[in-house]
């Protein structure tokens, strides 16, 4: 360590020599000292800063020996930061006969490389933030301005979203949008795998939220399409099982909250019937198992129809208008019959809410169909 | 412009006949990230001598200052420009108008711009601080071969220094 400083001593003082002579950042540094430095990775503002750092250090020895202790501390045991001290002794070694050595310069100069040293430190993770915004920037496409999705790469290689790529080809004419080449046909462009095994490495959690989007829009779109049936029969049969369930758990959803205000308006009903008369228990038992009955045959209908193959849409919505006509006669009779005890009425929900759930099946069934 | 509404009405079962409008709700959305993202560029690292931002809650409608570069009779002025973006940005270009008056070959009486990367040379990957650079760049270098008001243009290729000066007395009472 001794040696090293005495071997970098003069050189090192001709950085405060000259920022005392000249003002011009030009000539504060040698050319060749420039050159060297660039090749190091040191660019101007940080070696102008490092100087100017020195210039402005009132108490020198004792500031000296705080940076070089949290300089220690600081450094992790790293070869890149060995290389980084290296490549910094090169280019001060260059000016060596330049220069000549003097003492108060020497103090400076080891000041000065010690708080380059110790900046290096303490922005030894800023590169590394650095550099994932140039390959963010780098990988990201130029038409959403997103990290490339699928990237898909034109034959003048440049690379966007397959999406991307796709509708400007379908609006925009098959041109290349960053170079105006012609591309070829944009309908099929396939997906760069090694780009996009790439994309996928380094931003794992962009991919993951673009591709929990496009789920998402597909899914509506598919519901969508399924809802209307012109476009529902252009889908797939994939698709159609998948909204399906979708849009079954949407109904399911719905029917909950009418069978609840039902059951509650039902309540009421009953309620006020309730005081009004009085009939006898067995017989609203007997109407409650008529109405199950009633309920399976429904079901087996509903099965039935399944099992035949597809139901025309006209017969679902005879089944449906009939089911709400049971239902409506149903409640009607319920609000007529009396209180009806418990053990009855939840066997008799679930009946009906299972009624209907396979009615809305099957009418949604019969739409996407 | 249905920005929220296309997207509730397709989830709704009653949406039965609203075939078309899925399509443009979705590139709605996309376009609409775009400029968001474009906009956060532009705070970050606006280009030179030039500003942009949305107008108000809607997102589709800018507006721009560009600043009269130096060495030339537009020096010092301040020039505000609309900005429409279309539904299915980027893919259809930005509708950009001048709101200042301002005395240039290219640009006419109501503000309209003849600029290439505006109408058939639009590409998807340009960007607003693309279009606002390139502005920027006819103010230094006008095109009279492509005029939309041919006065300007004929004296531009005639007599510079006239138009020159008729230009900076134009920044001077309209652009300051």
């Amino acid at each position: 360590m001794v040696r090293e400083e005495a071997k970098q001593a003069p050189e090192d003082s001709q950085q405060p020599n000259k920022a005392e002579t000249s003002q011009n950042v030009d000539n504060l540094f040698s050319p060749r000292f420039k050159s060297v430095a660039a090749m190091a990775g040191w660019d101007e503002e940080a070696l102008i800063i490092a100087s100017l750092v020195v210039e402005d250090t009132p108490d020198r020895q004792q500031s000296k020996q705080k940076k070089r202790s949290d300089s220690i501390f600081n450094t992790p045991p790293c070869t890149s930061s060995r290389r980084k001290r290296r490549a910094q002794r090169t280019p001060l070694n260059l000016d060596e006969e330049q220069e000549v050595p003097k003492e108060e310069g020497e103090k400076e100069s080891m000041e000065q490389r010690i708080v380059v040293e110790d900046e290096k430190n303490s922005k030894a993770n800023e590169p590394a933030l650095h550099c994932m915004d140039k390959l963010r920037e780098e990988l990201s496409c130029a038409i959403c301005l997103d990290i490339c999705f699928e990237p898909s790469t034109t034959p003048c290689g440049h690379s966007f979203c397959k999406k991307c790529l796709r509708s400007a080809a379908d609006k925009c004419g098959k041109r290349c949008p960053k170079c105006r080449q012609l591309i070829g046909n944009g309908r099929s462009c396939t997906v760069n795998t090694v780009l996009w095994n790439t994309i996928q490495l380094l931003f794992p959690k962009e991919v993951e939220t673009r591709k929990a989007i496009a789920a998402d829009a597909l899914n509506s779109k598919e519901a969508f399409e399924c809802q209307s049936p012109q476009s529902g029969t252009r889908s797939t049969r994939t698709t159609r099982t998948r909204t399906r369930t979708r849009v079954e758990n949407h109904e399911n959803q719905a029917l909950a909250a009418r069978l609840q205000r039902e059951d509650l308006s039902r309540l009421v009903n009953t309620d006020t019937n309730m005081t009004r008369r009085r009939g006898d228990p067995n017989q609203d038992n007997n109407a409650a198992s008529a109405r199950l009955q009633r309920g399976n045959d429904l079901s087996r209908l509903v099965r039935t129809g399944r099992r035949r193959g597809t139901p025309s849409q006209d017969e679902d919505a005879a089944l449906a208008l009939r089911l709400q006509r049971e239902e409506f006669m149903e409640a009607f009779r319920g609000s007529s019959g009396h209180e009806g005890n418990e053990q009855t009425r939840i066997p008799l929900a679930l009946a009906r809410a299972n009624l209907r759930a396979m009615a809305s099946r099957a009418i949604n069934r019969g739409r996407a169909v | 412009m249905m920005i929220g509404g296309g997207r509730s009405s397709s989830s709704s079962s009653t949406a039965t006949a609203a075939g078309g409008t899925w399509v443009s709700t979705t590139s709605v959305s996309a376009s609409g990230k775009r400029i968001q993202r474009e906009m956060s560029e532009l705070n970050a690292d606006p280009p030179p001598h030039c500003s942009a931002a949305p107008k108000g809650d809607n997102l589709f409608h800018w507006v721009a200052t560009i600043i009269g570069p130096p060495g030339t009779p537009y020096q010092g002025g301040i020039f505000f420009l609309d900005i429409a973006f279309p539904s299915d940005y980027p893919f259809q270009p930005p509708k950009v108008v001048f709101k200042t008056r301002i005395y240039h070959c290219n640009v006419d009486a109501a503000g309209n711009l003849s600029l290439d990367i505006l109408k058939d040379s639009w590409s998807p990957a340009l960007t607003i601080s693309k279009v606002l650079t390139a502005i920027r760049s006819i103010f230094s270098n006008p095109d009279p071969y492509s005029p939309l008001t041919s006065g300007v243009a004929r004296l531009y290729l005639a007599d510079k220094a006239k138009h020159d000066e008729i230009a900076s007395e134009w920044t001077l009472r309209f652009a300051k």
